[in-house]
């Protein structure tokens, strides 16, 4: 005799106006960055650059494809994981940015996904303003 | 359209609870029947119920030997008014009071009793409540399973009513309040 329970935290944050642009632009298939003092380009965007505190500048348009910059190989996905099956967590630098974004990517194995490699962003059928607009990375060629 | 403002973040944790244990079972198969049972350390004598299988204090097992029955009657040592917020999910929708009560012939107490049968204004620290067991004997169903979580007497209490006898004072309660 067993009893399952579950518990739930349904929050609902407010983004703020620089990860709220960055979400706008994922629902319109799109990466948005944001350019510090220094003129680096944040991919995904904070609201202060990392290295010096400052606030940043204006928002930038990046590309859909990028270079895998480290990967790790998913041998079993998790039931909450975005992909059914193996998969690598992967940090992609896309083309513009000088940071990476963290994403799956569907590669099929482990030796895919190497540092280097060329990817692009597979969208999701349905974009709703979330991380989630992108399905995955999938291999450039 | 509008720029995203807001974001969801949905976090589920899901989990067995562990099978109770045959003194779980056994306290539960009672409490169906109108009967509370405790387990009497044979060193110090307190009672402890639910039963434990053991006294924490004097570090000795405890059996059915040492079972003794727990008064239906006990004190509201202490209380909270809960006032529902109405987030995604809440089933409640009106104040409502969780106790701990102190049963007569128990050293230990039972939490989050819902006192449903009593009006918010009048319960106290000290009051004097008695259970009221449903009438066709039911609701052992999720019982077992409560038990097990450490949640008092789960659901086989229909409501509790006030006895009307006198308030204990506060030091006659005071080992017994969190």
């Amino acid at each position: 005799m067993t009893a399952t329970w579950k518990l739930e935290f349904p929050y609902r944050r407010s983004v703020g106006p620089v990860i709220g642009a960055f979400l706008t632009g994922l629902r319109d298939r799109k990466v948005v960055g944001v350019r510090t003092t220094g003129g680096h380009v944040l991919v995904p965007p904070f609201e202060y650059d990392p290295d010096t505190g400052d606030a940043v500048g204006d928002m930038v348009d990046v590309g859909s494809s990028g270079v895998i910059v480290h990967a790790a190989w998913v041998v079993e996905p998790l039931r909450t994981h975005p992909l059914d099956r193996p998969f690598a967590w992967a940090l992609v630098r896309l083309d513009g940015a000088d940071t990476p974004l963290l994403h799956a990517l569907d590669c099929g194995s482990a030796d895919r996904a190497g540092p280097g490699t060329r990817v692009r962003i597979r969208w999701a059928a349905e974009t709703t303003g979330h991380l989630s607009d992108i399905e995955c990375f999938e291999l450039e060629t | 359209m509008d720029p995203v403002q807001f974001m969801s973040h949905h976090t589920a944790v899901e989990y067995k609870i562990p099978e109770p244990s045959l003194l779980t079972i056994h306290f539960g198969e009672e409490l169906a029947k109108g009967r509370i049972i405790g387990h009497k350390c044979p060193q110090c004598g307190k009672v402890y119920m639910p039963p434990r299988g053991y006294c924490p204090l004097c570090v000795v097992e405890t059996t059915e030997a040492n079972e003794v029955e727990v008064s239906n009657a006990g004190t509201i040592t202490t209380f909270s008014v809960i006032t529902p917020l109405q987030y995604q999910g809440q089933e409640e929708t009106e104040d409502y009071v969780q106790a701990t009560l102190l049963l007569d012939g128990a050293d230990t107490t039972i939490m989050v009793m819902r006192m449903d049968g009593i009006a918010i204004a009048d319960v106290r620290m000290g009051m004097r409540v008695r259970a009221v067991f449903p009438t066709a004997g039911g609701g052992a169903a999720s019982n077992s399973q409560l038990i097990a979580r450490g949640m008092g007497l789960g659901d086989a209490v229909d409501h509790w009513e006030p006895t009307g006898e006198p308030d204990l004072t506060r030091e006659q309660i005071a080992e017994h309040i969190l």
